[in-house]
């Protein structure tokens, strides 16, 4: 997919009218400079064939490019010039004998087109192509290209000049090299550092949904960490048994079941409108805060629980205030617990899409978010976005999306399981 | 020498008894665990503590400290005096209690943490800073523990063998140079040599401070102690000198425990 990207190329799949409105692969942008520029490829080309094998769309294209051997050959890919290159202007006119129907004529061939150097002229009517009948200008281009494709070439177009039919064979197809980078580490590179295209899925990247993520993350993590170890150690250390902390506790366990949506709400009423943070980062990281708050408040106390009494005896024994106890031998003790409990808290958080959907949904985000309080967008909702958008391609990329989601839980699983590690090391 | 007044005992003029419980009741919940104590401790000898289990002894040791308190529903009536003051009068904090009267448990209860943190911590949270080195090398030459473990200060403490542990936790108690230490079975999760070590430290020990020691066992306390408790059903039923007490005891009833009639 970043193969042909990286030779300058977008592509684009799209219906010919051509018989059960056949696909091809037309070439929709190619970027100045790149490779395929030098190549002679133009926006509008037809891609006929890669390494010998016809291709009918995108996906179908980078299949292809994938399995290529190493060595590339001399007709690596065949191309049909765009319409205006490989016919000039077309009109159409009306035939005699059958009202209503209409065939294309060649309206200004120039010098320079194609089928002026295969002898074509102006007033040329165009019948068939390989027996294909042309009809329109787009459906005939259209026509000229498949029959290039799948059929022989030069295509045998079928004419009728000075009223005599003649049969003209039309070279059409291009052939040549195009320098394709297929390593898949300069792939992966690309598609996390580059930002959304909405209408090229091999040019578009994750990098701004991943830097979203990462800061979500982080102002989460910085939100609910330390209030959870807070509450928790107020619940289990200090607090009287109450009733207001019976209910409190109850309180804390339901809200763990909540649905996520309902803190996208919060999020929205409170944070953004209320507290005017806005659609921020600031705003989704506080909401997702909140969200796995009770979570790792319950967490903490299980932790906390799992401190035997006796060093805590031992801790007040040698005269040490309650806080002491805590502050030095409690919660080092209960660190590794604690972790763990961030651990899964911060895996439910990254993973989450629908609450920060309610924020706002930032569905469509070129840029790369540069502070906190910038919009912003998520691996989870860039996936769900391009799974969503209708160009063929978007599907595949939302796979490799969900991969690099995945990989960048575990980077952040493995880093806190090896602080964790850590602290029980220091024991 | 001043005097003295006829009719008056030596303890009378004499400073006030280091430690002294008088009336002392405790209550956990509704349950009374001890019934109107009143016993004073003498000054550096050890005092055993003995009687069958649930007589109280333990939670007798443990209001010394106020470590009962840490149990949240317990209340006393009576007064446990640390040099002639009440430990559970209103202007008196726990936390200092405690500072001044160390402890050791029956199970080795070492930090988590080095060697060396284990007997910084308590200077730290008491605000000593100078001199911290020497202070741990003293505590531990003290607990008879420093040839031992002075090439690895810095390893964990749960490295070392019970006995062991055991002596690091009774150097933790003493880094902060009290004046008392009480022991709650501090033998009994220890092998057969690493309790003899515990037993001649504590006579060693009893040189410098006054040690109160809870057992079960009655040849230890024979074995270390100057003074013994008997203590029964909550009350303390006998207390005296231990050759004594063990050769003439004055109750029949405390006869019956030495000799293991009922234990």
């Amino acid at each position: 997919m970043h193969a042909t990207a990286s030779a300058g190329l977008a592509l684009a799949q799209r219906a010919s009218s051509v018989g059960d409105n056949a696909p091809y692969v037309a070439i929709a942008q190619v970027e100045a400079g790149s490779a395929a520029e030098r190549l002679g490829l133009a926006q509008g080309d037809a891609l006929l064939t890669i390494g010998g094998a016809v291709v009918h769309g995108v996906r179908e294209v980078w299949d292809t490019i994938a399995a290529l051997p190493a060595e590339a050959t001399e007709k690596q890919i065949a191309w049909m010039p765009n319409l205006e290159a490989l016919l000039g202007e077309l009109e159409l006119t009306a035939v005699a004998e059958q009202p209503g129907v209409f065939r294309p004529r060649l309206a200004y061939v120039g010098t320079d087109t194609v089928a002026a150097k295969a002898g074509l002229r102006d007033g040329d009517v165009l019948l068939t192509a390989n027996g294909m009948l042309l009809q329109g200008s787009q459906q005939t281009w259209q026509a000229l290209a498949i029959a290039a494709r799948e059929g022989s070439d030069p295509v045998q177009l079928a004419i009728e000049r000075d009223g005599k039919r003649e049969v003209v064979p039309f070279a059409v197809r291009r052939e040549g090299v195009l320098p394709l980078d297929r390593s898949l580490f300069a792939a992966i590179w690309h598609f996390c550092t580059s930002l959304d295209e909405p209408r090229y899925p091999e040019h578009a990247g994750l990098a701004s949904a991943i830097l979203g993520s990462l800061l979500v993350v982080l102002v989460t993590m910085l939100f609910a960490f330390p209030l959870g170890i807070a509450a928790a150690v107020y619940l289990e250390e200090y607090a009287k048994r109450s009733r207001l902390t019976t209910v409190l506790q109850v309180l804390i366990a339901n809200l763990a079941g909540i649905p996520s949506v309902v803190y996208g709400i919060i999020g929205l009423e409170i944070i953004d409108r209320t507290l005017g943070l806005g659609r921020s980062i600031l705003t989704g990281g506080i909401t997702l805060g909140l969200m796995i708050l009770p979570v790792m408040i319950l967490g903490c106390r299980e932790a906390l629980r799992t401190v035997p009494p006796w060093v805590r005896h031992a801790a007040y024994a040698v005269g040490a205030t309650p806080s002491q106890v805590v502050w030095y031998q409690v919660l080092p003790y209960a660190m590794p617990g604690m972790l763990t409990a961030m651990i899964l808290a911060i895996s439910r958080a990254i993973g989450e899409a629908a609450p920060l959907i309610m924020l706002g949904a930032f569905l469509f985000v070129t840029y790369l978010p540069k502070n906190l309080m910038d919009s912003f967008t998520v691996v989870p909702i860039q996936i769900f976005t391009w799974a969503t958008r209708p160009q063929a391609g978007y599907e595949t990329i939302a796979a490799v999306a969900i991969v690099v989601l995945l990989v960048l839980l575990f980077v952040l699983n493995g880093t806190a399981i090896y602080l964790r590690n850590r602290c029980q090391l220091r024991w | 020498m001043p005097r003295q007044e006829p009719g008056a005992t030596a303890t009378a003029l004499a400073a006030p008894p280091v430690l002294a419980t008088t009336n002392f009741s405790l209550w956990y919940g509704k349950h009374q665990a001890l019934h109107d104590v009143t016993l004073e401790v003498p000054e550096r000898q050890v005092t055993a503590v003995i009687g069958p289990s649930g007589c109280g002894k333990s939670t007798w040791l443990r209001s010394l400290n106020r470590m009962n308190d840490l149990l949240g529903t317990v209340r006393t009536e009576g007064a446990v005096c640390y040099r002639g003051t009440d430990i559970y009068g209103p202007q008196v904090d726990a936390v200092e209690v405690r500072r001044r009267i160390g402890m050791v448990f029956q199970k080795p209860n070492p930090f988590p943490k080095s060697i060396r943190d284990n007997l910084a911590f308590p200077l730290r949270i008491n605000g000593l800073r100078d001199g911290i080195e020497q202070r741990i090398e003293t505590a531990l030459k003290r607990a008879a523990l420093w040839e031992e473990v002075k090439d690895r200060l810095s390893r964990g403490a749960l490295e070392l063998s019970g006995g062991q542990q055991q002596r690091l936790c009774i150097a933790r108690a003493l880094v902060t140079e009290p004046e008392i230490l009480l022991m709650d079975e501090p033998c009994s999760a220890l092998d057969p040599g690493s309790t003899a070590r515990v037993e001649d430290l504590i006579q060693e020990l009893a040189q410098r401070y006054t040690v109160v020691i809870v057992t079960h066992n009655m040849q230890q306390a024979a074995r270390v102690s100057q003074n013994t408790a008997f203590f029964y059903l909550g009350r303390l039923e006998e207390f005296g000198a231990t050759r004594e007490m063990f050769a003439k005891p004055a109750k029949k009833r405390t006869e019956d425990y030495i000799t293991g009639r009922f234990g």
